[in-house]
């Protein structure tokens, strides 16, 4: 399973959005506001799932801000973090 | 003052609404799952009366609920029962409605969840959902949220007292004026914390049904699941079920002490034999009747029981306690389908402090 898909199935497990399926989420739909309806306090539950879920811990608000942008910069975000770990 | 009870929602072992809970007085049956246990060294599962929350989303979508727990989603489903039992629900926003809670053990599931992420995981990964779900007053809050209700709102917790220490409150707030009506629920989950403690309690063995009015045997099995009534001054009543005529609570309970010989005592024995002597003591030559064979033992179960006298009285007509009535004291068990001969019901309920509770109804 590709980072994508794995982030896709967390992000559902973890934020409860039962009414979605991992092929409902478009990788390069925006995750807050319009796309996904993530909110505030959901980029707080989103940092602490991608420790939890990768080990990779967002100290920087501005990496964050660009690497929430979507499914796919997300996952580019941490393949490139783990990479360089 | 005398406060009516306009509408009841209830959630339990013996399904979902008044509708449902009333089939299971007339057929002295319920649905009777298990809990699973995994933290018991091996996989074990106990007995239960479970309650099943899917009716929520015949008010609230999906969507809306992702982040509300187990609990509070028991609270948000009797909330919106009552409510529209009550009439009122199409009113839409909900001023002046005071919101209380009533809860022996309160959110174990989702606040358990929490400690173990910071045992787990450590404390940056604890679940900031997770932690808004454990405050006390979470529950309560959900539900002001979601109807607009800009009344108090207040959670009680006081173990087997937590039922007619929150009715009281209610009864205050009507009393001052704060409010012009309240929503009273009391809820309690099965999570798998409660679990494990009746296990290490009591262990897995169990009575194939519950005989709450044989006093001397051990029958409890384990229940979860939710009562609330929505509260007005009598003078502002508009049908309804009862008046909710007295809430007493206290120590030094004598027998004849409780209500009037004629007066139907509804016990709330839950089959845990160290309480049963002191029901039986306290029952004698009472008119007695007892559900909680329908429901399971809680500590909110006297909210169900005030719910069924309620229904009692508004009918006119007496339920049968489940599984017979068969009775090991000296008292008369009412039989089911006959006229309700008093005016009031009482139901009473005892703490392992020796304490008391009596919530008196009377017909409105």
């Amino acid at each position: 399973m590709d980072t994508k898909e794995k982030l896709k199935k967390i992000l559902i497990d973890d934020l409860n959005l039962e009414e979605l399926t991992p092929e409902d989420i478009d990788d390069n739909a925006p995750l807050f506001g319009e796309g996904l309806g993530l909110d505030s306090l959901d980029a707080v539950e989103l940092v602490v799932i991608i420790q939890k879920h990768f080990g990779i811990e967002i100290k920087n608000m501005e990496e964050g801000r660009v690497a929430f942008q979507s499914i796919e910069a997300l996952a580019a975000y941490i393949d490139t973090r783990m990479e360089s770990a | 003052m005398q406060i009516a009870i306009q509408g009841i929602g209830v959630v339990g072992g013996f399904g979902t609404g008044v509708t449902e809970m009333r089939q299971a007085l007339l057929t002295g049956t319920s649905n009777r799952a298990t809990l699973d246990l995994s933290n018991c060294g091996t996989p074990l599962n106990i007995p239960a009366f479970r309650a099943n929350i899917s009716r929520l989303t015949d008010y609230v979508p999906l969507k809306a609920l992702r982040r509300v727990d187990n609990f509070s989603k028991l609270a948000l489903l009797g909330a919106y029962l009552a409510l529209e039992d009550a009439g009122v629900l199409a009113e839409g926003k909900q001023e002046r409605l005071g919101v209380v809670i009533a809860s022996g053990y309160g959110a174990t599931g989702i606040t358990f969840a929490f400690l173990d992420s910071f045992i787990n995981d450590g404390d940056i990964c604890a679940s900031p959902t997770y932690f808004a779900n454990s405050v006390h007053n979470s529950a309560a809050a959900y539900i002001s949220i979601m109807l607009g209700a800009t009344g108090p709102s207040s959670t009680v917790s006081q173990f087997h007292h937590s039922v007619p220490s929150a009715l009281q409150t209610a009864w205050l707030w009507l009393a001052e004026g704060r409010v012009d009506r309240v929503l009273f629920g009391a809820v309690e989950e099965l999570s798998e914390l409660i679990g494990y403690a009746w296990y290490r309690q009591r262990g897995t063995a169990h009575k194939p049904e519950m005989t709450p009015l044989l006093t001397g045997v051990e029958s409890a099995i384990p229940g979860e699941g939710a009562a609330f009534l929505l509260l007005t001054r009598k003078e502002e009543a508009q049908d309804g079920y009862c008046l909710l005529d007295r809430v007493t609570t206290g120590r030094l309970l004598k027998p004849g002490f409780l209500s009037s010989p004629q007066d139907l005592l509804v016990l709330g024995a839950d089959g845990r034999i160290e309480k049963g002597g002191d029901y039986a003591q306290l029952a004698e030559k009472s008119t007695v009747a007892c559900f909680t064979a329908l429901y399971g033992s809680m500590p909110c179960g006297p909210a169900l029981d005030i719910a069924i006298a309620a229904l009692m009285l508004k009918e006119g007509k007496t339920f049968a306690s489940p599984g017979g009535g068969i009775c090991d004291f000296p008292a008369s068990v009412a039989a089911g389908g006959n006229i309700l001969e008093s005016h009031r019901v009482s139901c009473l309920s005892l703490s392992d402090e020796d304490c008391f509770g009596l919530v008196s109804l009377a017909k409105g």
